[in-house]
């Protein structure tokens, strides 16, 4: 047990990050699921951060119930921008949910109440591993569910051809909105688990880098089904750790991963048909 | 950070060709030495180094050679607790010195704190950062110990009546310069004409220097970052501002000179370290640093090289066990006695005053040199 | 000082239009948003430099040679990677994943080839000049910078409007499969697009690095940032728009800036181009641009 306890104490931030990271590629996941090709979810993890970080730091309320509150002021605000910003589609509704994060980050970084650049230092550790363990297997399970629902199968209609979904009879507004506004708490959760266990937060962290770190998680690991995303998510996450002894060549070979997976793995590196071909292959092989 | 490897070796190699009975003694730097804050964290890995060489060289510490494990942080807060807690639980490093930016330290100072291994901090200017707890240490200089001191004298020397301000506002450290410049100005009774505010990586000042030109200021505070301030001040000469510059921390970088030529002309700097003060220490060190590494240090390196010092000057007083955990605690309980006369002049710590009485880290008591600039250099400024 | 202010505006958006410029042609052409072009950008400026200070190289020179190199890199990612993913028909999103893998490559390589500190060109080869018109400061760079912005815009357009090979540009924009039915080789104007809008990258890059001095490996990524704005500003994909877009952004910036206060200067570049997109879907002076792969 000592190995694990000496692995624990040094990695566990990773694991942890590597669950948080799991749970915003599946927050992407979700709005693309319903061929939404939406940026703000780094936006909304930085509003479920603040959120939750205040609520802790000002008004001392229960951790769930700050996590609660991490995800539901993200819905909201995805709610009231959602009826306008979703009437885009494609590149277009990618550019205005980028610049909505922006207008967050600039935001945060003119409040008083979020310390503006210096952020908010001093959060306490409340994160415990298993909390993160339990929201992140609850949310996997509730999308699976979901994908199997009348739910998911709409999405999928609106994600393969939206005026055929239509007129088929679906109510593609709401919808959209409602893969929109699960997205957005997912992404505030995972904010608020992530500020309690790094000890502060400042509106550098939920700018333009990271809304594409997230969707590159999802899109290198595929997006398929549910393992895709957080298989992309350990690997962007764990990769620079991996590499750690490259030293100077680090990012150069973290940039040469990602367009190599791009380039060979077409449809992500979690690709269930491409599995099939090999099995057949191999099968046809004996045979 | 093309040398770090190359020189660790070095390091290494020196240590093991020393006597064979000597332990090293690890000590872990975690910088950002690659992305936006590399342009520091390269600077200060570099003055960590120079140092370590030069202890070594001189037989190490009672005999114990240094031994620098070098991580790149990245500038990122998740990052900076991962290479601490590597550098904690597996290195099992006796202390660390780094992160580069006060926000790493925010999220990283917790886990070293915890782990009761010092941290010890050369960059990290923000208020409360040795609020983290007793582990916590720092000889960065505070602004507020600062730039009091630097607004006084230059509004005696120039007689000011108003001056106008501009700072970086999304940036931890040029914001908590402007607080403190705000209070100092208030206290001081110094009205201020207008207050403009930029971003990280703009390069383009003019709309906010014009602004400033029309409100006709008898001098600019700036809380900036030696290569914006390089920047603004050629600019503001473009724009055919003659009001002399009032700077922070920050401005205190030979490149500000190299860049803005005599654009900075009259500019008041008050900070711990200048390549020109002629202490034999830090004129030792300027030289050592251009003969290793064929360029100029700044203030970064400069106290990095003096943190290094002041450790091992800690090191001195205390036995090695040989166990971690003592060993650390021992480090802890000598390093607030260290003092050294270095690059930066007389340093020694004094407690930190945290907000929340809690018992905390320790801050950097220094003096302050002021440094009025005149023919592209800084020279010590005296009031006569 | 409006008159200083209104210059000011000018050259911060010719600045952008600059750096627009290529950006929206690729995204025009080759329906790709190339976010390697920040990267390709800060390319230009270190080439320049480098071109500069190692091999004494005259500033004219240093020009064409940046140009020559990162237009190489631009051809290089169009042929090694953004080609085979246009050969297996890959969606929107994933050429724009692999130019942000490209980006952080050459953002590395070049800390690795330079370092991390601010670099900057020597003093002597900085064009010099500068001249007082009533109570207005011009520098000579500045004009410089402006002039290129419109001469190059306008070479440009010309050169779409005008010639058979703007026509087969403008074909390919309509429809790639529609211009190869007629005939039009395809990959070969791709690969021509992706020279000439890195080589206009690189341009930009050498001039500004030029008018601001600070050459740094970071330096591509808020030009990015504000480049996405411009060309949604303008229409994607419209060389006018780039202009239009860049000089809009600029003006809009300076004037809020000078007349709101200056923390406004960014929040007004985003907000302004969410709400723009929420009424005008398809920017402030973009046709539909819908295409379907």
């Amino acid at each position: 047990m000592e190995w694990f306890n000496d692995f624990w104490s040094t990695y566990s931030t990773l694991v942890f990050s590597v669950g948080v990271h799991a749970l915003l590629a599946l927050s992407i996941w979700l709005t693309l699921s319903c061929g939404l090709l939406s940026l703000a979810n780094a936006a909304f993890m930085g509003i479920g951060a603040y959120v939750s970080a205040l609520l802790t730091l000002q008004l001392g309320w229960s951790f769930p119930a700050v996590l609660l509150a991490g995800g539901l002021a993200p819905a909201l605000v995805a709610l009231i921008i959602g009826a306008p910003v979703l009437r885009l589609s494609g590149v277009y509704l990618a550019m205005a949910t980028l610049a909505f994060g922006e207008v967050v980050r600039i935001t945060v970084l003119n409040l008083e109440i979020t310390g503006g650049p210096e952020g908010l230092n001093g959060i306490p550790l409340l994160t415990e591993g298993w909390h993160i363990a339990l929201i992140l297997a609850l949310t996997l399970y509730g999308l699976a569910r979901l994908r199997r629902s009348k739910v998911g199968r709409a999405f999928e209609a609106i994600k393969e051809d939206e005026v055929a979904a239509r007129l088929m009879g679906i109510d593609v507004d709401r919808y959209k909105l409602l893969a929109f506004v699960l997205g957005a708490v997912i992404a505030g959760v995972a904010g608020a688990l992530n500020a309690h266990f790094t000890f502060f937060i400042s509106p550098r962290e939920y700018g333009f880098e990271n809304a594409v770190d997230i969707i590159t998680m999802a899109v290198l690991g595929g997006t398929a089904n549910l393992i895709g995303p957080v298989l992309g998510a350990s690997i962007i996450t764990l990769l620079p750790e991996l590499l750690r002894s490259l030293h100077d060549f680090r990012s150069f070979v973290n940039g040469a991963v990602l367009v190599l997976v791009v380039l060979f793995l077409p449809k992500g590196i979690w690709d269930p048909r491409r599995f099939r071909g090999w099995l057949q292959r191999v099968k046809g092989g004996r045979a | 950070m093309r040398f770090a490897c190359k020189t660790l070796v070095l390091v290494n190699a020196l240590a093991c060709a020393g006597l064979v009975q000597a332990a090293d003694i690890k000590i872990g730097i975690a910088e950002a030495l690659t992305g936006g804050a590399a342009q520091y964290g390269v600077a200060i890995s570099n003055g960590f180094q120079l140092a370590a060489e030069e202890i070594n060289a001189k037989g190490g510490i009672n005999g114990n050679k240094i031994t620098l494990v070098i991580e790149d942080e990245q500038g990122k807060k998740e990052e900076s607790i991962n290479v601490f807690k590597k550098l904690i639980f597996q290195d099992k490093v006796l202390m660390i010195f780094g992160p580069t930016l006060s926000n790493s330290m925010f999220a990283a100072g917790p886990v070293a704190n915890a782990a009761k291994t010092v941290v010890f901090g050369t960059s990290v200017t923000a208020n409360g950062i040795t609020d983290v707890g007793p582990y916590v240490f720092r000889n960065s200089v505070m602004e507020s110990d600062v730039l009091p001191v630097t607004v006084a004298t230059a509004t005696k020397h120039y007689q000011l009546k108003k001056v106008a301000v501009i700072y970086g506002n999304d940036d931890a450290f040029t914001k908590s310069g402007y607080d403190v410049f705000k209070k100092v100005l208030e206290e001081q009774k110094l009205p201020v004409t207008t207050t403009e505010t930029y971003v990280k990586g703009d390069v383009d000042f003019k709309a906010q220097l014009t602004k400033i030109k029309g409100s006709n200021p008898d001098a600019v505070v700036c809380s900036c970052l030696a290569e914006e301030a390089a920047n603004i001040m050629l600019q503001a000469r473009g724009l055919g501002i003659k009001a002399p510059f009032i700077g922070g921390n920050g401005f205190n970088s030979p490149k500000l000179f190299e860049i803005s030529k005599l654009a900075g002309e009259g500019t008041f700097v008050g900070s711990p370290w200048s390549n020109t003060n002629p202490a034999p220490a830090n004129q030792a060190f300027v030289a050592a640093y251009q003969k290793k590494y064929k360029a100029e240090p700044n203030q970064f390196a400069a106290q990095a090289y003096d943190a290094l010092n002041v450790a091992a000057a800690a090191l001195k007083d205390i036995k090695l066990s040989g166990d971690i955990v003592a060993d650390r605690e021992a480090l802890k309980n000598a390093l607030p006695k260290a003092t050294i006369s270095g690059a930066t002049g007389p340093f020694k710590f004094r407690p930190a005053k945290t907000r929340s009485g809690q018992p905390g880290g320790w801050d950097a008591d220094q003096k302050p040199f002021i440094y009025l600039v005149k023919g592209g250099k800084f020279t010590l400024y005296s009031s006569k | 000082m409006l008159e200083q202010q209104l210059l000011n505006a000018l050259t911060l958006g010719s600045v952008y239009a600059l750096f627009a410029l290529g950006f929206t042609l690729v995204f025009g052409v080759l329906a790709v948003i190339n976010l390697s072009h920040g990267a390709v950008f800060m390319v230009g400026s270190y080439a320049a430099l480098a071109l500069v200070t190692h091999f004494d190289a005259p500033l004219w020179l240093a020009i064409l040679g940046a140009m020559l190199i990162s237009g190489t890199i631009g051809l290089l990612v169009d042929v090694l990677i953004l080609k085979p993913l246009r050969a297996r028909n890959a969606p929107h999103l994933i050429p724009m994943i692999a130019t942000i893998g490209v980006g952080i490559m050459l953002t590395s390589a070049a800390q690795g080839m330079f370092g991390a500190e601010v670099l900057r060109f020597p003093e002597e080869t900085l064009p010099a000049g500068e001249f007082i018109v009533g109570n207005v400061h011009v520098r000579a760079l500045e004009l410089a910078i402006v002039a290129i912005a419109f001469i190059l815009m306008a070479v440009l357009f010309t050169l779409i409007k005008r010639t058979q090979l703007g026509r087969a540009l403008r074909a390919i924009a309509e429809s790639p499969k529609a211009a190869w039915l007629l005939g039009i080789n395809v990959e070969g104007l791709f690969h021509v697009t992706s020279f000439v809008a890195a080589a206009l990258g690189g341009v930009a890059g050498v001039l500004i690095g030029l008018d601001f001095n600070a050459i740094t490996p970071q330096m591509g990524q808020p030009i990015l940032h504000k480049g996405i704005a411009v060309i949604i500003l303008g229409g994607m994909g419209d060389i006018r728009g780039a202009l239009i877009g860049g000089l809009f952004l600029g003006f809009a910036e300076v004037i809020s800036k000078a007349y709101l206060s200056s923390q406004m200067g960014d929040a007004v570049a985003f907000g302004l181009l969410f709400l723009i997109l929420l009424v005008r879907p398809s920017g402030l002076f973009g046709r539909k641009l819908e295409r379907k792969a």
